[in-house]
């Protein structure tokens, strides 16, 4: 299977969050049901944030301009990244590369263990306590197995969602960057072709990163050590084995003599002597 | 053979409460630790594992604790044998060890006090990676409550890393004191018997303390 990328251009995305509700829609996502389930904020991003059930949403950052505002949108989900600190972290294996490069986690094997929520750079993964087990966008692998594009977007009206090849879609990001150049928008950039190691969701930020929320050059950080340690543990256990296993072979024929105090000297004095 | 009681009921009680906590924390800590040990035994037993890692954590961080208000004078006893003055004994104890340890115990050693200065030096930073430890593993218990992030992140390096550390320690505490080490055979009565010493090793490994303790007599030693 060739690697496969979502291509997310926020010059053309309308913050209709049909993306939002098909994701739900096809993955079976529960959502509240109850009035003032969410906290009024005034802001028009609802929900607010990602949770364990809800694995896609619209960001909407507002820039002050001299006049009115500039409504940065960004697609905040899982950039299924090449080098990802999910997978490293997770103690069992449960997070895993499919061949077209999205990262998955296998409901089965997930423990709770949130180290992946931790890790994350991004803060993607989501913990559910009625379950115990975590959750993400898994890039809807059973369409996309299936030669189908994710639900996300398929649903998307303004094509501002694209699946496909990763390096067409690398190729169509740039090609659309340079357009939003050309048309003024000087701080136009193209997102995951070099991030943590190649991202397999490739973003247009049509203001320029942080103007949409993204991390400049992501790191994975102090997860990498947590993988050194694992070899680092097993050569120092070895080490520590074979170093005690030579004290024992060199002391191989120790013997002493059985020394008691001898009360009236303070002195020590073989055993034997005592006992005559 | 006159032989001298080293170790009371409750340091050795809790010495062993200690000791398959510690071990238990090892088997299922490892369990995590190692991807391809968790899918070789499968997520119930990891689940399971990681539920006796806290339960067998309670009992890790609660029992040394809770001996501090139980026998608050066994405390006081251990911390003096932490922080003594050095005398030049202690610091010729402390040259020639690894000599000793090495190659084959022949090493003339000086007369120790109750605690030898080599035990001291190895039992504070035991002591203290066991706060780390300890520390750290809260918080990957309740990471939301600590804001997740970055300290579940330096959490988990600690708690790997210092296990690490402790395992090492804890291997070569096992080869000494239960006496697979020659020299130190016979010191295994202290903690798997009744936690007496003959006064021949007690004069080997502790010369300073065993005389003091010969000389005063009292309940402490005994003939058989």
């Amino acid at each position: 299977m060739a690697e496969t990328a979502i291509m997310y251009d926020s010059s053309k995305c309308t913050a209709c969050k049909g993306c939002q509700v098909a994701c739900k829609q096809w993955n079976q996502l529960p959502s509240p049901l109850t009035s003032d389930e969410y906290t009024f904020t005034s802001s028009f991003q609802a929900p607010l944030d990602l949770a364990s059930n809800t694995w896609l949403i619209i960001n909407f950052s507002e820039e002050d301009k001299e006049v009115g505002i500039d409504w940065n949108f960004m697609r905040n989900s899982c950039f299924h990244c090449t080098e990802a600190a999910c997978e490293q972290a997770c103690p069992v294996g449960a997070i895993s590369h499919k061949d077209n490069g999205a990262v998955v986690i296998d409901q089965e094997k997930c423990i709770g263990c949130r180290y992946c929520v931790a890790s994350c750079p991004f803060s993607v993964p989501r913990w559910s306590e009625k379950d115990n087990k975590t959750y993400k966008c898994w890039q809807c692998f059973d369409r996309t197995s299936a030669e189908r594009s994710p639900a996300c977007v398929s649903t998307c009206p303004t094509g501002a969602l694209q699946f496909g090849d990763r390096a067409d879609m690398l190729a169509a990001g740039r090609d659309r960057v340079a357009a939003l150049k050309e048309a003024g928008f000087d701080k136009a950039e193209l997102y995951g072709e070099e991030e943590l190691g190649g991202l397999h969701t490739i973003v247009v930020a049509q203001r320029g990163l942080e103007a949409h929320g993204l991390i400049r050059d992501p790191k994975i950080g102090i997860t990498d050590f947590w993988q050194i340690l694992k070899p680092l543990g097993g050569i120092a256990a070895a080490a520590t084995v074979g170093g005690l296993g030579f004290s024992y072979f060199m002391a191989r024929n120790y013997k002493r003599d059985v020394m008691v105090l001898d009360d009236a000297t303070d002195k020590l004095v073989k055993v034997e002597e005592v006992e005559k | 053979m006159r032989y001298i009681q080293r170790q009371s009921m409750y340091a050795r009680s809790l010495h062993w409460i200690h000791t398959i906590a510690c071990l238990s924390l090892y088997v299922t800590g490892l369990i995590l630790f190692i991807p391809s040990l968790a899918a070789a035994v499968g997520v119930t037993t990891v689940q399971g594992a990681r539920i006796i890692h806290r339960v067998m954590a309670a009992i890790f961080i609660i029992a040394p604790v809770a001996s501090v208000f139980i026998q608050p004078k066994g405390f006081v006893h251990v911390l003096k044998g932490w922080f003594f003055k050095w005398d030049d004994k202690d610091k010729e104890f402390m040259a020639k060890f690894a000599k000793y340890l090495f190659f084959g115990g022949k090493e003339h050693m000086p007369d120790q006090k109750y605690m030898k200065s080599g035990q001291a030096v190895a039992d504070i930073p035991v002591v203290l990676l066991s706060i780390a430890i300890a520390l750290s593993g809260i918080v990957l218990v309740w990471p939301d409550f600590f804001g997740g992030g970055s300290i579940v992140r330096w959490s988990l390096l600690i708690h790997d890393g210092v296990m690490v550390l402790l395992g090492v320690m804890m291997i070569a505490h096992i080869y000494i004191g239960a006496g697979i080490f020659q020299p130190y055979r016979g010191s295994g009565r202290i903690m798997f018997g009744d936690g007496k010493v003959s006064e021949a090793d007690a004069l080997y490994h502790w010369g300073t303390w065993a005389r003091e303790v010969l000389k005063a007599g009292g309940k402490d030693v005994t003939t058989e």
